[in-house]
């Protein structure tokens, strides 16, 4: 075996109250394309970016080792010297300027001051054509595909002498053209002697092109794999293998309730949606009814439209290019938040800083900002004595940690932060309340209040949304899921069919592979 | 870092009295240590006289930066405001002198063209999501074309002859001594009974209500500064018309920033446009609403500047607009929006229009008059950006 171009050794990277990444080890033989591996959250992208200088020396902890030497990476800059180039999804290229520029972008052939322009295009040609690329050098980096772009990108780290290729999820937004594409220049790369490592949900991809797999699970690696002795459902069970606490206080009142209310609250027939009008169908042919009590959880991976699917039905996202949505009886065709909220249908964002709150201002503004219609008296003047009566009984039945409801919600904590946005949105007196990630980011204490605020609202007969990233919490805390795979539905299992292996297998639509 | 708190809550109380204090020096110097004669009258800045002026000013630019500032809350910005108040001053002049209309209707019609002018500007914002800054820049240009076409580059009086109409009352007219004591006397026992009723409202509602001290001590600061006001006023001719004006949009802009969803709705749109549209805010409606109240507190300001000028010419109105946003910015307004308190902008148009006031008194040339208030305007914002700092 050859002596490896690249060793990660015993990397722990702590953030602010996580691990992201417990004591890795990972080695990379030279010629190889090395497949990583593992659920939302399982310390991919950390791992790349350590490799790639953007966390630099010294804030973390074990060895990174380049040719077997000791590699100290302060910066990105750094990393390329050694000759890695990391490719994410977000293309570090610039869109009004020109293929050939975006090439040397940094570094422009120079004749005294002056870039040369010449010689830049007569570079930036050459390398195109012998990647076999049938692109202008002189078009605008906008006028190009996805697909092309991440080409681009390849073309410049290969003229700059990258030996070690890093694509995070190259694939996630290429058609299957573009995809067989890009993997055979890949696999041409590999010919000549480029190593590579290779980030992707798509284990189909992952077989088709790699030589081994490493697998990481909640920051830690678990195993590497040669290809040739593997097989899908072998890796999904390396990348779940965990086991589920009680963690999850989940009291299911679906029984009893669902009963009485044979009518779904929320029924959603074969809808479509498309980012906006003219574009493709993201949201494919999505149907699924939600009853009173019930709390209906939607898994899947990075980029499957479940953020989406909550935006679109709460009035804030897409084009709506099909189907039916009907709410509590009434046809809901024209969603905007505004009549949602009316409706008793409130969404409590994944980005709470962005979407949630206003930052500048006290808790109590938040908490009420929806509600504002509830105190409103004659000549349109709000009542703040009962505003303030209201907030306060928000603040403390959901036990907001801090000094008051004048605190600005900026300074709050994650967890608290979360606890306003949903105060915003159950102050309404919703009757369906979709959560989109409700726990991230916040502590465990946290976690906990926001499970039992869950069963609170389905005693109470609500009906409620939950998406979560977390398998276990998605599992622990739902009666029923549904798994999203590239924007349709990938399976649908009720409580007794759950397990992580089946749940991971439909999000990657291998639904039959567990 | 407690000195710094405390120099940030009475950095514009503190800064006027600074201004003040130059010009009292530099102004009344004899007539404080000079021997006496004269009294009150002689006083050259803190005269009766002056002082009466200096509301006026103060209550034409303190309307147009009351509509600015709920412009700015959410972020936006509105640079026709200028023009388009010599435009309507403008076109309400036409029609009284040219077209011999009555002075109401003309100045109603005028106050229409207005609100049709602001409400066409908030629409295409919102709708066409073009940016405020270049709709209203084009708004700055077209309504000075229109305005100079209006007026035919003329000078246009807002009064036939020498008669007086409702119009040229604007700022000739002032309240007699007796109506405006028994004004101020009405003005604030309604403030004590507002202030009795809140505390009152928040007890009913088992609400903390704090100690009294400070509802009395408010309520004092209003008889006070009202009385001090009124007569000043009374000594030279009673309280100006458009001081009134002054106080009826301040009231109101300060009921709908702080008592009305709509208020709350321009801080939310101005601290997270995002979040206001999730929060099922209507985010264009509230837009639209902020330029149609810009659109009548520019009439307003049209009406009075044009009025005070006498009649209405080419330069009226002009760079009146970064008055009314400098004011707003002096007075702790944000111009990336969410920020900013009707009191501040008040302080804010005080801390101007008496640096515009002193400075004509003291015959300082125009040239030097625009630098000052430049520096003026940026050694402000340099302030409040290190005050702010923790």
């Amino acid at each position: 075996m050859p002596d490896p171009i690249l060793e990660a050794r015993a990397l722990t990277k702590r953030f602010p109250g996580v691990v992201a990444l417990k004591d890795v080890n990972f080695d990379l033989l030279p010629g190889e394309i090395h497949a990583l591996c593992g659920e939302n959250g399982a310390g991919k992208s950390t791992l790349i970016k350590l490799l790639g200088g953007i966390y630099p020396c010294g804030s973390y902890e074990g060895e990174l080792r380049v040719d077997e030497k000791t590699a100290a990476f302060c910066s990105i800059r750094d990393a390329e010297s050694a000759g890695i180039a990391v490719i994410t999804q977000e293309f570090a290229l610039v869109d009004e300027l020109s293929v050939a520029e975006n090439i040397f972008l940094g570094r422009a052939p120079r004749r005294g001051f002056r870039v040369d322009w010449l010689t830049m295009h007569r570079r930036a040609a050459e390398l195109l054509r012998d990647f076999g690329l049938d692109i202008s050098p002189e078009a605008p980096i906008r006028t190009l595909g996805i697909g092309q772009k991440q080409l681009v990108e390849i073309v410049r780290a290969m003229d700059k002498k990258s030996r070690i290729l890093v694509l995070d999820e190259p694939t996630a937004a290429l058609t299957e053209q573009e995809v067989e594409v890009l993997l055979t220049h890949l696999r041409r790369l590999r010919a000549q002697g480029t190593t590579c490592i290779y980030i992707s949900h798509k284990l189909d991809e992952v077989f088709a092109i790699a030589d081994r797999i490493t697998v990481l699970r909640d920051g830690a690696s678990v195993t590497t794999l040669a290809v040739k002795d593997a097989t899908i459902p072998l890796v999904i069970k390396h990348m779940v293998g965990r086991e589920i606490t009680d963690l999850f206080p989940r009291k299911s009142v679906a029984a009893s309730v669902s009963e009485q209310a044979a009518e779904p609250i929320l029924s959603v027939r074969s809808l479509s949606v498309a980012p906006a009008k003219g574009k493709a169908a993201f949201l494919k042919d999505i149907t699924f009814d939600l009853r009173a009590g019930e709390v209906l959880g939607f898994g899947g991976l990075m980029g499957a439209g479940r953020t989406e699917l909550l935006m679109h039905l709460f009035g804030a996202w897409g084009h709506r290019l099909g189907g039916k949505v009907t709410l509590r009886g009434q046809p809901y065709a024209r969603p905007c938040p505004g009549e949602s909220i009316r409706r008793g249908l409130v969404l409590a964002s994944e980005d709470r800083r962005r979407y949630g709150l206003i930052l500048e201002q006290e808790i109590g503004f938040n908490l009420s900002l929806s509600s504002l219609r509830e105190f409103t008296r004659l000549g349109g003047r709000i009542d703040a004595p009962a505003e303030q009566v209201r907030n306060q009984q928000f603040f403390e039945s959901l036990r907001v940690k801090a000094p008051g409801q004048h605190v600005r919600a900026g300074t709050l904590s994650g967890g608290n932060q979360q606890k306003v946005v949903l105060g915003k949105a159950l102050m309404t007196g919703p009757t369906v309340v979709m959560l989109d990630e409700p726990t991230r980011g916040i502590d465990v204490g946290a976690k906990l209040e926001v499970y039992e605020l869950i069963n609170r609202l389905t005693a109470e007969g609500k009906a409620v949304i939950l998406v979560s990233s977390e398998l276990p919490e998605l599992m622990g805390m739902s009666d029923r899921v549904l798994m999203l795979h590239e924007g349709a539905i990938g399976g649908e299992f009720t409580r007794a069919e759950f397990t992580q292996e089946r749940l991971l297998a439909a999000a990657m639509g291998h639904a039959s592979a567990a | 870092m407690k000195l710094k708190a405390l120099l940030k809550t009475f950095s514009m109380p503190l800064a006027l009295a600074g201004i003040w204090l130059f010009f009292i020096w530099k102004l009344d110097h004899d007539a404080i240590f000079g021997d006496g004669q004269g009294g009150f009258g002689r006083f050259v800045f803190l005269g009766p006289r002056n002082l009466t002026h200096l509301m006026v000013e103060f209550s034409i630019i303190g309307t147009l930066a009351l509509g600015m500032f709920m412009i700015l809350l959410t972020g936006q910005i509105d640079l026709s405001v200028g023009s388009g108040a010599g435009l309507i001053g403008g076109i309400a002049a036409v029609l009284i002198f040219e077209h011999q209309w009555g002075a109401a209707p003309a100045l109603l019609t005028a106050f229409g063209v207005a609100m049709v002018l602001w409400t066409l500007m908030g629409t295409l914002i919102v709708t066409q999501r073009m940016p405020s800054f270049i709709i209203t820049l084009g708004g700055l240009l077209i309504f000075k074309g229109l305005f100079w076409r209006v007026i035919n580059n003329a000078t246009v009086p807002v009064s036939r002859g020498d008669e007086e109409n409702l119009y040229s009352r604007i700022t000739t007219y002032y309240l007699p001594a007796n109506v405006g004591l028994l004004l101020i006397g009405v003005i604030v026992l309604v403030s004590g009974i507002l202030l009795w009723r809140t505390r009152a409202a928040r007890a009913a509602s088992g609400l903390t209500t704090g100690s009294v001290a400070r509802p009395v001590a408010q309520f004092i600061g209003i008889a006070g500064v009202s009385y001090v006001i009124v007569s000043v006023c009374n000594h030279f001719h009673g309280l100006p018309i458009t001081l009134l004006i002054l106080s009826c949009t301040a009231v109101t802009v300060y009921f709908l920033t702080k008592h009305t969803p709509f208020g709350r709705y321009l801080y939310a749109i101005g601290g997270n446009e995002e979040a206001a549209v999730l929060s099922g805010i209507s985010v264009n409606r509230v837009l639209v609403g902020a330029y149609v109240l810009m659109g009548a507190a520019t009439a307003l300001t049209g009406f009075m500047t044009t009025a005070y000028q006498g009649s209405s010419s080419t330069t009226v109105g002009d760079l009146m607009e970064l008055d009314a946003i400098a004011a707003c910015v002096i007075g702790g307004t944000a111009l990336k929006g969410g920020r900013g308190t009707v009191w501040g902008v008040l302080f804010g148009t005080l801390i101007m229009t008496s640096l515009l006031n002193g400075m004509t008194l003291m015959a300082v040339e125009p040239h030097n008059k625009f630098m000052a208030r430049g520096f003026v305007l940026a050694l402000a914002v340099w302030l409040d950006i290190r005050l702010s700092r923790p």
